[in-house]
């Protein structure tokens, strides 16, 4: 713990930023928690209606379906991001030139706006004129595959997962790569001495040897996903009908297109409560290995980590 | 060895097919904005046979665009000053202070990582339009510094602990007060951290779409992100040259900044991902 005594110092230093956080962050969630409780348009004057709110939530059909859609949606997102993140940075491992090169233009569309992507989608999936992923299919003659990818409820739901699959990716990989690199590599050399092909390297010593990093990533790309709202909402706006509806989707029209504060915040609560649980579920499991995973963050605290281990 | 070689050459292939994959859409969008609208429907793909700039003429000649750079650059620079200056100085008093709370206070701020932003939406909204500042900059703003505070403060305090106690100890000694201490020796040492969180929350809150498209509507206060949806009529209507061309005046000060600062934000975008 520190060292310097000066309360008086240490609360002008603390309350500037506690304040700030407090207010924006759970001033929010109290006032939410509270119009969950409460009917009202926006206009006249709020009316306690207790848990009517929730209870209309769960007997709300395209609650149901948001609930689901999302559900698809975290599988395809979470899928993409940490199976083609993980091959890539594994393959990256293997790459002897250029892999700074590589990875910053893998990393591109991190940094390019949600609106940005969703034009640039939205293009792609074009009909009129036919658009990038129509003309691919035309070109390989897969004519009958070729759809109004946004307007057909069949695909509409992964047209728009993938896009969000897509621009995390690079992320995820270069997350993975640093795990990859910063792995002593005196634990797989021996096993290689001794005979073991690359192949049985990688699923034997270092996947288990990162799979901190594993959990760590499918937390938050977990909850990532239940937050998803950018792509889906601006791609379609949750149509057609409410096929491609997500819960935060569908918290943000009850709330500002019709006006049900109330119940848009009932959605908000749930949402949270939703990817609190999520958390909570991860943590539960992976407890033991959540502090060796955070200290498998940093290339130094990662020799750290493992000489302890050794140690121990 | 032919093995080997074939092998070497799949391999490349792998990596080559991702790449384009990844930064083809997106060296796309910068080719597509230089070819004239009739070109675009006819040939969409392929390089432009005729070079123009009339796309990006017509989106900064009419000045509105401009102006959400304008709005964006504003919005960006005081979030981050915020950001920075009151996760330093938490970070400081979290790590330095010999004060009970000071874990309970640490834990508290962790657990904003996992607040959903959505939550914020309708409780701010109503508070905004009662106190009437709606379609301000401020409005983006707070929420903005809210949501970052949690891991700028958590990067701080894990940055201060490396700074050894001995060396506050001796400025102290010295007749050295705390607020000459953080702002001579401690904060001036955390430059790196400085950057990283700097060009993180950049390019976060440049792009932001969730906050602005529910506290703005008009078009005075509207950031760039939101700027873009101006040249999307009804569905289908879209002027896409005069868009890709908008999508690229509102990324390249974004690729500026990480080509530029390349190491720093990765580490910082990796490390704000972990940690959440």
């Amino acid at each position: 713990m520190g060292i310097i005594r000066d309360k008086k110092a240490f609360w002008v230093f603390l309350l500037p930023a506690l304040l700030f956080y407090i207010f924006a962050v759970f001033y929010p969630i109290g006032e939410s928690i509270r119009l969950s409780f409460m009917q009202w348009n926006g206009i006249g004057d709020k009316v306690f209606v207790g848990l009517n709110n929730y209870s209309a939530m769960f007997q709300d059909r395209v609650f149901y379906q948001a609930l689901i859609n999302n559900l698809i949606y975290l599988l395809i997102v979470v899928a993409m991001q940490l199976s083609i993140g993980l091959f890539f940075a594994i393959l990256l491992t293997f790459m002897k030139k250029g892999v700074m090169f590589v990875k910053t233009l893998y990393y591109v569309p991190c940094i390019v706006t949600t609106v940005a992507i969703t034009q640039l989608f939205r293009s792609i999936y074009a009909t009129e004129p036919q658009g990038l992923l129509n003309l691919f299919l035309q070109s390989i003659h897969l004519n009958q595959w070729t759809t109004s990818w946004l307007a057909d409820i069949r695909t509409v739901l992964i047209a728009v997962s993938i896009p969000e699959g897509w621009r995390f990716t690079g992320l995820y990989m270069v997350i993975f790569y640093s795990a990859l690199v910063s792995l002593d590599p005196s634990v797989y050399e021996a096993a290689k001495v001794d005979g073991a092909t690359e192949l049985q390297v990688l699923f034997k010593i270092k996947i288990p040897l990162i799979k901190e990093i594993l959990l760590l990533t499918l937390t938050m790309c977990l909850t990532g996903a239940l937050r998803g709202f950018d792509i889906p909402f601006l791609l379609t706006g949750g149509g057609p009908g409410n096929a491609s509806e997500l819960m935060s989707t569908y918290m943000y029209k009850k709330a500002f297109s019709s006006n049900q504060y109330g119940y848009g915040s009932a959605l908000a609560v749930f949402i949270i409560i939703e990817s609190m649980i999520v958390v909570i579920i991860l943590r539960k499991v992976f407890t033991s290995r959540e502090e060796s995973g955070k200290r498998n963050l940093t290339k130094g605290r990662v020799k750290m980590w493992k000489s302890q281990r050794r140690g121990a | 060895m032919m093995k080997k070689k074939a092998g070497k050459i799949i391999f490349g292939i792998v990596i080559l097919a991702f790449l384009l994959v990844q930064v083809y859409p997106v060296i796309w969008l910068f080719i597509a904005s230089l070819k004239p609208t009739v070109e675009l429907s006819t040939t969409p793909f392929g390089l432009p046979k005729n070079v123009t700039l009339d796309n990006f003429i017509k989106v900064l000649s009419d000045g509105k665009f401009v102006g959400y750079m304008w709005n964006s650059l504003k919005v960006t620079s005081v979030s981050l000053i915020l950001i920075v200056s009151l996760s330093a100085t938490a970070g400081f008093a979290l790590s330095k202070f010999r004060a009970r709370i000071s874990k309970g206070v640490y834990a508290f701020f962790t657990f904003g990582i996992m607040v959903p932003v959505q939550i914020t939406l309708i409780p701010l909204f109503i508070f905004y339009s009662r106190v009437g500042v709606l379609n301000t900059s401020f409005a983006m703003i707070l929420p903005q510094v809210g949501f970052a505070l949690p891991l700028g403060v958590m990067m701080f305090v894990g940055f201060y602990s490396f700074v050894p106690d001995e060396l506050i100890e001796a400025a102290i000694v010295d007749g050295c007060s705390p607020y000459r201490t953080f702002g001579q020796i401690v904060f001036p040492l955390s430059r790196n951290t400085v950057i990283t969180i700097a060009s993180m929350y950049s390019i976060l809150i440049w792009n932001d779409f969730i906050f602005a498209n529910t506290f703005i509507s008009s078009s005075s206060a509207k950031t760039v992100a939101m700027g873009l949806k101006d040249y999307v009529g009804a569905f289908g209507n879209v002027d896409w040259g005069t868009t890709f061309a908008a999508i690229v005046i509102s990324i390249l000060p974004l690729m500026i900044i990480y080509f530029l600062l390349n190491k720093w934000v990765t580490e910082g975008m990796t490390m704000g991902a972990t940690k959440g």
